[in-house]
């Protein structure tokens, strides 16, 4: 499995609306800076770098660490929609896993439009034919944006299945802001109610405008190192990852003409597998989540997916208070992808960051009291998911 | 080199008086070790006691300039000589258990002192002196200690019972104390030496114990004591010269598979297996030893006995076998059926005379191959393993033929059987055996599956199987009865096609089984009434028969008169079942045919008829291959020949080609059809290139792939579409005839027929797109919203239009290739949805709008629906000079209101309650209320399943879900569209409990 990896250093820039926020090349060296002054590492120890970004021209990574120092070293640029900045991170672990490196920078950014996300390249095959196709053979399709039609409909096929309340997915949404309001780094502060949430103008059932993340501008990154690099730094008991995993689609997403399995439960439900065997742990052992809550829907398929809950159960799960402080997990802590933000190349890394300070328990208002074990699932349509699982000794 | 040393070891050595530990002792002292020369001085036989013989071997030492002290105790007093050691040196590092006395004699005469004495000098003894240096080794992390055992331990020997038992009781004393020392660095093996001595002088000559010298077998103590060496819990066989290590050794065995009864008689049949040491394992210690047993603690046997072992034989695949058959063997396998019994009869013909091009296959010969394979195993004695019976014990239970198309005049067959399925019927077993047969391109051509009963073979508590009766006759009048007298001479016939069992020919045979006379193969009747099926329901064409599964229940005799009758269960099976007419017994039951919808095609062989057509001729080069023109001749050659297609098939289709461009209409609706050039409409078109049209027809591309590959357009009723499925069935002799006679002849096509633009008053698709134009130039922002680009291809009459909305400010023109989306669909359609008369979604899921590219990007045309109307108007009437009558060219749906349908809630709702009514056990079933909100009318209904009898009334109340859709809707699920889809396409608005709709099955087709 190769060598452990420890994330000595975090950090990320407040996310902000489009438009509000610095240019991708700023706000990434923010993040970055932030990133390495916690890990009290310079830049010219980084031996590589892993940077995520989905919108941009090529090499938008090189421009963003250059900032940091021309010292020559291997920049990569990394795109795999959503799960982008999760990507960075797999691929920057895997160089200090594999004996590559001793000391790494992933790093996410990005730097949205107003609107819904769409497709940039119409002159060419979309990546997102084949969700696209099984979404108008089983629904259609209408003016709605696209990814929410396609995670919607993945609500409304659960909805059926399992008689779950309108309200249920509000409450997801409720949670999240009630989460997001300790977070300074956050898009929105203010608190929702799940009647505000419901009211809100439907997007497309069961999702209101409240339910869905917002298009985010914003950054985010992580210094990694091996046990030796910290040792030699005086790091002692950094967070660590402790098991990770990619998937991409398996036959289910297209044939079995279901929206949930399109948008990636499955995928979602194999990586967990692969980071609970390769952890030895099992849901239970985990104590914060950090989970791809881009639609209020997918936060409640992913609980059954990362089996926080059994299949079916996450109403109960919720109504339980399970996905929130003095339940059985916090998910979201930081607000997640609904009231964060979400940016998609720095997502990953937000995320990432969130954890690394629920770990070393300096997570201010938001703590999750003597959190261990911290759990962090990204996801992208096209698609892939990875599964970072993080633990604090 | 240097040599072994042991300077500053203590050992002790018992019994180190003479032979071989007196060798022991002078080779440890010569090399720096401490020794306590151990002896009680006492006889080879236990008895006496003297301090001599260990004084002396202590001297020699001294002598040698080595140290060692005596000691006399006895190995019983093991402590004592220990502490001597730790009383001289402080210490103990070696023990060499050495001792030993002799008491042979033979079993019958040995007394329990003869026992006793060995057992306590020889295993006693060890003990105690290891015992009492034991505790020393492990807190010094350090010892070595050296067991003697002997060859007469190991294999036995006569005369020392007593003594082999002591020996080998150390082997498993020391192995132990090997694992136990091992932590601690405390080694222990064990010698079994043979060497001259005071012990062997009585089983051995004086010559040969005299060649053994003591000093062969001291250098192995030496170096199992030195503490470079690190092995432990090793047996060894030294002496003469030789050294050598001793393992375990244990067959591979034979496993039993848990959970059924393990008999005497299993270990028997198994006992080669069992010590068979071709292949062995060397266990070391019990966890290997255990390995395969707990390996086998989660197997479960699926049970068996003695006539059957469902673990070996479930799933067994027999080698594959081949053979052949030819026209020859139909046609004897056809009269022995029956077929034929009137030499007049055109539908028994058929499968008589194979100069006849109408000549074709009994498909229930399907079964004749296989069944001659199991024969022909049988006969080599080549069974499945696991099936310990012979053809006594059973009987043919039931059997299943089934043709994948139909059977070919000859054909050479690979059989591939396989035990598919074995089931404890209590009495006896039922096995399934499943026959794969294929051609000789691989594909599968027939599928049997023989079903029988294995009498004695069940009771071992398996699972019974399926027992549900199938194909059961219905309780109404059969739809068919054939009657046809056996000729008495029959059996005799049919068992010419490889059946030779003797019960059906031989009187005297069949006597001994029980039967009057020699009686009909089952499989037979079988074939009897397969042929009585095809003539009664596929119009005497066996082609259609696709599969027979049949119980044969009753026996028949020749001359005996068969009944069989027939029931039509849909329109592809009819069950059916004989009788015999005599004896009003059933003697076929639980029996249906299924027929094909279409005579399955053969699989395309790699040079495709048609092309291979032409070999002669004038029209065109003789070696080209067909036109689309002769194709099209071909097309109407068949329709022609099929005069009932039309009437199948109900539809015309339009073929567009291009390069060259043609087009063609099929019309399979109107009287017997008809092929002919040009056409501008039809139920469903297609358009493509001449060229993939010819190699479609030519079998050099599928129809499917082109589609999908985008080189196939379909539109109009895309369902229409599949039932041109019958242009894989044209006779493709026939078709290279039609081309040929068409290359002789010189072909002209008529002239395209010209456009026929409808001119009423309804806008034209130009005048729309004239429209669309002008909302373009009013709205100059829409390209920076949209950035897209869109291509409408219409059809009927064939028109393209390019939206632009993604350059500029935009543009509409007319033709154009590509765009970011394309749009197929009819020009009525299209005039239509702009006039707001059809829904642009509605017209895709119906298969009228197909959208390629970016189908996202479709979406964004919603901002046709906010064209002005008025502003439409005026558009439209300047085109037409401003003379036409604006209102009625207005492309708006004031101007043009859609047809109004009337609303079905009404009748809805009041059939629903009827059915409620009707159905009382609705509310237990549903038990919930159920509120409908409608509008396109505006109306409310609750729906009450869950009180009382349950109702149906106008108006809204709390309920426990809630259905908010359109009144259209609400006819599209009395149609029959499932609830559940049209919820996901946001048709239906569902709050409450959706899981209560799922109940809600019984909308479907209220409306009949």
């Amino acid at each position: 499995m190769g060598r452990r990896v420890n994330v000595i250093g975090v950090g990320m820039t407040k996310f902000q609306k489009p438009g509000a926020s610095d240019e991708y090349n700023v706000m990434a060296v923010k993040a970055a800076k932030a990133a390495l002054e916690d890990a009290k590492v310079s830049y010219p120890e980084v031996e590589q770098a892993f940077v995520g970004y989905v919108f941009g021209d090529s090499t938008c990574g090189q421009r963003a660490v250059y900032e940091l120092g021309l010292t020559g070293i291997p920049v990569f640029n990394v795109n795999n929609n959503c799960s982008t900045g999760s990507t960075a991170l797999m691929l920057a672990r895997q160089a200090v896993a594999g004996g590559m490196a001793e000391c790494v920078l992933a790093l996410g950014f990005e730097k949205m439009e107003k609107g819904a996300l769409g497709s940039k390249y119409t002159d060419r095959t979309n990546p997102l034919e084949w969700q696209a196709g099984l979404m108008s053979k089983v629904q259609g399709f209408n003016q709605a944006p696209p990814a929410a039609q396609m995670f919607g409909g993945a609500g409304r096929e659960y909805r059926w299945k399992y008689g779950t309340k309108r309200e249920t997915f509000a409450k997801v949404s409720a949670k999240a802001r009630k989460h997001a309001a300790n977070n300074p780094y956050a898009l929105f502060n203010d608190v929702l109610s799940v009647e505000e949430i419901m009211a809100s103008p439907e997007v497309f059932d069961p999702l209101t405008r409240y339910q869905c993340c917002p298009p985010t501008c914003g950054a985010a990154a992580a210094i990694l190192c091996s046990d030796e690099f910290a040792k030699k730094h005086g790091i002692t008991k950094p967070v660590y990852i402790a098991a990770q995993a990619m998937t991409t689609d398996y036959e289910s997403s297209f044939k079995e003409d279901s929206m949930i399995k399109m948008v990636g439960y499955d995928m979602a439900k194999a990586c967990a597998k692969k980071v609970y065997d390769e952890a030895s742990l099992g849901p239970e052992d985990v104590d914060v989540v950090e989970l791809h809550d881009c639609f209020t829907a997918n936060e409640i398929l992913t609980y059954e997916a990362l089996g926080l809950c059994p299949e079916g159960g996450a109403e109960k799960f919720i109504e339980d208070g399970d996905n929130t402080y003095g339940g059985k997990f916090v998910t979201n802590p930081s607000g997640g992808l609904l009231s964060k933000g979400h940016p998609l190349g720095a997502t990953g890394l937000a995320q990432c960051t969130e954890l690394v300070w629920q770990l070393r328990g300096n997570s201010d208002k938001r703590q999750v009291d003597g959190a261990k074990v911290a759990l962090q699932h990204n996801l992208g349509l096209g698609g892939a998911c990875v599964i970072t699982m993080y633990r604090a000794d | 080199m240097s040599d072994l040393r042991f300077d500053g070891r203590v050992a002790i050595i018992t019994g180190a008086g003479n032979g071989l530990g007196r060798a022991h002792a002078l080779l440890l002292a010569s090399r720096g070790c401490k020794v306590v020369v151990n002896d009680l001085g006492g006889a080879a036989t236990g008895g006496g006691k003297s301090s001599a013989a260990a004084d002396k071997v202590v001297e020699e030492i001294k002598a040698a300039g080595g140290e060692a002290v005596a000691n006399y105790d006895s190995v019983e007093d093991g402590d004592k000589i220990v502490q001597t050691a730790l009383d001289t040196w402080k210490r103990i590092d070696i023990v060499v258990n050495n001792a030993g006395i002799l008491r042979d004699t033979s079993f019958k005469k040995l007394t329990p002192e003869d026992w006793d004495l060995i057992y306590r000098v020889h295993v006693l003894g060890a003990f105690k002196v290891t015992k009492a240096a034991w505790d020393h080794m492990l807190e010094a992390g350090y010892g070595r200690v050296v067991f003697t055992a002997s060859a007469a331990g190991i294999y036995g020997n006569f005369g020392q019972a007593n003594y082999a038992m002591a020996k080998l009781g150390l082997v498993g004393f020391s192995n132990t104390l090997a694992i136990e020392g091992k932590k601690k660095n405390v080694r222990v093996n064990t010698i079994a030496p043979i060497a001259g001595s005071r012990l062997t002088e009585t089983v051995l000559p004086k010559e040969i114990t005299d060649a053994l010298k003591p000093e062969y077998v001291s250098p192995l103590v030496a170096w199992l004591a030195h503490e470079d060496c690190e092995e432990t819990g090793g047996l060894f066989e030294v002496g003469g010269g030789l050294f050598t290590k001793l393992r375990w050794e244990r067959t591979e065995g034979k496993t039993f598979k848990l959970g059924r009864a393990m008999t005497p008689d299993q270990v028997k049949n198994a006992w080669g297996q069992i010590t068979d040491f071709s292949k062995v394992t060397h266990p070391t210690d019990i966890t290997s030893s255990m390995q395969p047993i707990l390996g086998n603690l989660n197997t479960k046997a699926l049970g068996g006995n003695e006539f059957i072992d469902v673990d070996a034989a479930l799933g067994y695949e027999f080698p594959p076998q081949k053979s052949s058959y030819d026209q020859r063997d139909l046609e004897l396998y056809a009269l022995g059926v029956g077929a034929g019994a009137n030499p007049l009869d055109e539908g028994e013909l058929q499968y008589l005379n194979e100069m006849s091009d109408k000549f074709v296959a009994l498909p229930t010969f399907g079964v004749v191959p296989a069944l001659k394979l199991v024969f022909d195993m049988a006969k080599k004695g080549e069974t499945a393993p696991g099936m310990n019976y012979g053809f006594d014990r059973i009987l043919h239970g039931e059997q299943l033929t089934e043709v994948r198309r139909p059977l070919p005049p000859q054909a050479t067959l690979t059989h591939k059987a396989k035990i598919k399925e074995i089931w404890d019927k209590g009495k006896g077993a039922v096995v399934v055996t499943a026959i794969s047969s294929e051609d000789e391109d691989g594909n599968e051509l027939v599928y049997n599956e023989l079903t029988t009963f294995v009498r004695g073979a069940g009771g071992w508590g398996g699972e019974r199987g399926p027992s549900a009766d199938v194909n059961v006759a219905p309780d109404r009048k059969p739809d068919a009865v054939v009657t046809e007298k056996i000729r008495d001479d029959q059996a005799l016939l049919y068992r010419l096609s490889g059946d030779i069992n003797p019960l059906h020919v031989d009187p005297n045979f069949a006597k001994a089984f029980g039967f009057d006379k020699p009686i009909l193969h089952g499989l037979c009747t079988f074939g009897f009434a397969a042929r009585h099926v095809i003539k009664s329901f596929c119009n005497n064409d066996p082609r259609l028969f696709k599969s027979v599964k049949v119980r044969f229940s009753e026996s028949v005799f020749p001359g005996e008169t068969l009944v069989t009758e027939m029931w039509k269960d849909g329109d592809q099976r009819i069950v059916f079942r004989c009788k015999v007419k005599e004896r009003d017994k059933v003697v076929i039951s639980n029996a249906a045919i299924e027929l094909y919808k279409e005579i399955p095609k053969a699989p395309e062989k790699k040079k495709p008829a048609a092309a291979a057509t032409a070999k002669a001729g004038a029209g065109r080069p003789a070696d080209a291959p067909p036109s689309s023109a002769e194709a099209f001749a071909v097309i109407r050659d068949h329709i022609e020949q099929h005069g009932d297609l039309a009437g199948q098939i109900g539809k015309t289709f339009l073929f567009k080609l291009t390069g060259p461009d043609s087009a063609w209409t099929i019309d399979l609706k109107n009287g017997k059809g008809g092929v002919t050039e040009g056409g501008d409409k039809a139920d469903c078109t297609l358009e493509m290139s001449d060229q993939d049209f010819c190699d479609m027809v030519a079998g050099k591309a599928d129809a499917q792939k082109l589609y999908f590959g985008g080189k196939l357009k379909i539109s109009g009723d895309v369902m229409a579409s599949q039932k041109l499925m019958f242009l894989k069935k044209i006779d493709q002799a026939r078709a290279i005839d039609v081309v040929m006679k068409l290359r002789g002849a010189s072909g002209g096509a008529a002239p395209a027929a010209g456009a026929a633009p409808a001119a009423d008053g309804e806008p034209t698709a130009a005048e729309a797109f004239a429209v669309i134009r002008d909302y373009l130039e009013q709205n100059k922002g829409m390209p920076s919203q949209i950035g897209k680009t869109y291509l409408f291809r219409l059809s009927g009459p064939d028109s393209a239009w390019t939206i632009d909305l993604k350059n500029g400010d935009g543009a509409v023109t007319e033709g154009g290739t590509t765009a970011d989306c394309i749009l197929d669909m009819s020009d009525q359609d299209f005039r239509e949805m702009v006039a707001g008369k059809a829904d642009a979604q509605k017209l895709y899921f119906a298969g009228k709008l197909k959208i390629g590219g970016d189908l996202m990007a479709s979406q964004k045309l919603m901002f046709l629906k906010k064209i002005d109307p008025k502003r439409a108007i005026e558009v439209v009437s300047k085109l037409r000079g401003a003379s036409a009558p604006a209102a009625a060219a207005a492309p708006a749906k004031a101007a043009a209101p859609a047809a109004k349908k009337d609303p079905v809630a009404g009748s809805f709702f009041k059939a629903l309650g009827e059915r409620i009514a009707k159905t009382p056990g609705l509310v237990s079933e549903v038990g919930a209320v159920v509120a409908f909100k409608v509008t396109g009318p505006d109306g409310a209904w609750t729906v009450d399943l869950k009180a009382g009898k349950g109702g149906v009334k106008e108006g809204a109340s709390a309920a426990d879900l809630t259905l908010a859709l359109a009144d259209d809707v609400l006819s599209a699920i009395s149609k029959g569209e499932a609830l559940r889809d049209l919820y996901q396409r946001g048709q239906v608005r569902v709050d409450g409990d959706p899981r209560i709709a799922h109940k809600l099955t019984f909308l479907k087709g209220l409306l009949g």
